[in-house]
């Protein structure tokens, strides 16, 4: 499906831009305030996954979860974030997969996500679809899914949201 | 030492004394630190226990197989047309590839080596080569055993936990377990049917530690609060930011109970039984929220409520099956521990459902492996750097010896095995003295059969 005009593709752009951004510069308070009260994080497991409730995965967090996880990061004696996790997201390949009115659409875009704690850089990749919701300021996000390349790999931790 | 558990002697030759690295109260770091010392246990430990391979019910049909190591060894899992679960070598006795790929699926009725065509009955026995008149004339011997998939010296299985053992020698599986069946027998009891099956995918962690590292602390209840500081705060955090009178959701409950205080801890008790096993009578109290009372009708339903009761007072955390695996009976999940070397190790996490129970009852076993065993998990990512910073700090010259003299001396005899209270090192001694016994040397720990307590 394509982008109704330049100003669309801009605007739904310049907001994956803006989420990314914050997680790379850990403003987590600002990045939880994009989602809509019932919004949804996940990163499936396997591939193909199309089940959060009924099939494990590698994160599935409602707002108490994500609320839980942005403050335990910023804990003094958060030891496994000792140095913190760094990152930096770059996105590619957004398109607009489907409007279902104007208030509701899903973009689709792909990322590569360069992690560095401690001694060691990690690379990750993958694609991602975003449930967006238009409220009176802007968009929020219904559902963000994370679909991983190395979804069922063997992983060590994954400490902040992807 | 008058373990039932076969020594090997150690040859004269032998470079590492290990005799000399374990003590009744402290062991060295070599024991987690040396390449060799983990190529030893691999042969010595990992090629005599009973090892937890899978549940059968991951090879539901006929054909249906699962793969794993077995120590070092790539082993597979097979349902065979029989019924029967077969654990055999993944090696094709032909050139050596491995028969099935790794992962599950069906090998439909028969396994074909993708090399050169053999094929096999899913019991693993030959059923048919290619070229066959090639053969004639020839040693090979079709009707010979060896020319069948080779299968590991023994199989056994506690309802449905299947168990297998390079070994051909050692106790029956049902007395190597002792204490920690009831474990295996709750975990089962606790459907409505009686019975449990794997669902809802594996995931899988890479620790950057000695596999006995991680053992250790699935009963080191003192570290809870200091390592586990960062989430339980959070979690204790966001209960006191909901409106007053809140009650805790499951999400923050499993999270926060790690926060309590070390005289909560000392009040538990941990149970250590012979061959390194043990668990931890139930941190949490069973939750009164609609999705567990719906659980206990359905189990009611079944099972009477006085036997339903009697199944649920079985209230106990991390059980320790040395030394592969650790069941999970409240929440229904097994972790396994796959050794890869001497400083890394991977911990598959199976989540299991009770077959007759409500959906939300296995909904909610996700949600526990989800927050406390995925590797995104805010509890365990400490854990792991408390794991990495122990392997770390064990390769220095800093010291020599690893302490766990915490309440050693105070143990309370049990049939077969040992009690204490929550904050003793008594479950690291009880699995080195295990350990220790697998690896032919004598810690001077009593056994049981010293003792004489045992049944």
């Amino acid at each position: 499906m394509n982008f109704r005009d330049w100003n669309e593709q801009q605007d739904l752009t310049q907001f994956l831009h803006h989420e990314a951004r914050l997680l790379d510069e850990h403003r987590w308070d600002e990045w939880q305030k994009l989602f809509t009260p019932d919004g949804l994080y996940w990163v499936p497991l396997v591939h193909g996954q199309v089940d959060h409730l009924n099939h494990a995965s590698l994160f599935c967090e409602d707002a108490l979860l994500r609320s839980m996880r942005a403050r335990r990061l910023e804990q003094a004696r958060a030891y496994s974030q000792q140095p913190p996790t760094r990152t930096v997201h770059v996105l590619g390949n957004i398109a607009l997969e489907s409007r279902d009115d104007d208030a509701v659409c899903t973009v689709r875009s792909t990322f590569l996500l360069l992690e560095w704690r401690k001694t060691e850089q990690r690379t990750f990749g993958g694609s991602v679809r975003h449930t967006l919701r238009r409220a009176d300021d802007g968009w929020r996000i219904q559902t963000k899914r994370i679909d991983l390349v190395n979804c069922d790999a063997p992983h060590e931790a994954l400490q902040v949201f992807l | 030492m008058n373990s039932v558990i076969p020594i090997i002697p150690i040859a004269a030759t032998d470079p590492i004394d290990i005799q000399s690295l374990v003590q009744p109260d402290r062991v060295h770091k070599r024991v987690y630190t040396d390449p060799a010392i983990f190529e030893l246990e691999m042969d010595r430990v990992f090629g005599q226990a009973w090892i937890y391979i899978g549940h059968e019910s991951q090879v539901p049909k006929p054909g249906d197989y699962f793969t794993t190591r077995l120590g070092r060894e790539p082993v597979v899992m097979v349902r065979h047309t029989d019924g029967q679960v077969h654990v055999m070598f993944n090696r094709c006795p032909h050139k050596g590839a491995k028969l099935v790929p790794d992962g599950s699926g069906s090998a439909g009725k028969f396994l074909r080596c993708l090399y050169h065509g053999w094929t096999f009955k899913c019991d693993g026995s030959l059923l048919s080569v290619p070229l066959r008149s090639g053969y004639e004339c020839t040693a090979l011997d079709l009707k010979d055993p060896q020319y069948g998939v080779r299968k590991v010296a023994r199989v056994a299985t506690h309802r449905g936990f299947v168990f297998a053992s390079l070994s051909e020698d050692g106790p029956e599986l049902k007395e190597f377990l002792g204490g920690v069946a009831t474990s295996l027998d709750n975990f089962c009891d606790r459907a409505p049917e009686g019975e449990v099956e794997v669902a809802g995918g594996v995931q899988r962690v890479v620790q950057r530690n000695n596999w006995k590292i991680f053992f250790e602390n699935l009963h080191d209840t003192i570290h809870a609060v200091a390592t586990h500081e960062s989430s339980w705060r959070a979690a204790k955090e966001e209960h006191e930011s909901m409106p007053a009178g809140t009650p805790k959701p499951f999400e923050v409950v499993i999270v926060d109970g790690n926060g309590e205080p070390l005289e909560f801890w000392e009040k538990l008790e941990l149970k250590g039984y012979d061959h390194g096993h043990g668990f931890m009578e139930g941190i949490f109290v069973p939750p009164t929220d609609p999705v567990s009372l719906a659980y206990v009708a359905s189990l009611e339903a079944a099972k009477g409520a006085e036997r339903a009761d009697e199944i649920l007072r079985v209230n106990r955390h991390n059980t320790i099956v040395y030394p592969s695996c650790s069941p999970h009976t409240s929440f229904q999940q097994i972790r396994v521990i796959r050794p890869l070397s001497v400083d890394r190790t991977l911990v598959e996490i199976f989540s299991f459902r009770l077959k007759g129970a409500p959906e939300a009852t296995f909904q909610r076993t996700l949600k526990y492996t989800n927050i406390v065993n995925a590797p995104s998990s805010n509890v365990m990512s400490d854990d792991l750097e408390a794991y990495n910073r122990v392997q770390e700090g064990l390769g220095s010259d800093g010291g020599d010896w690893v302490s766990m003299h915490r309440a050693a001396g105070r143990d309370q005899p049990l049939p077969g095995g040992r009690a204490s209270n929550g904050n003793s090192e008594m479950p690291s001694r009880n699995m080195f003295a295990a350990w220790a016994g697998y690896m032919g040397v004598d810690t001077g720990v009593e056994t049981n059969e010293q003792t004489g307590s045992a049944e």
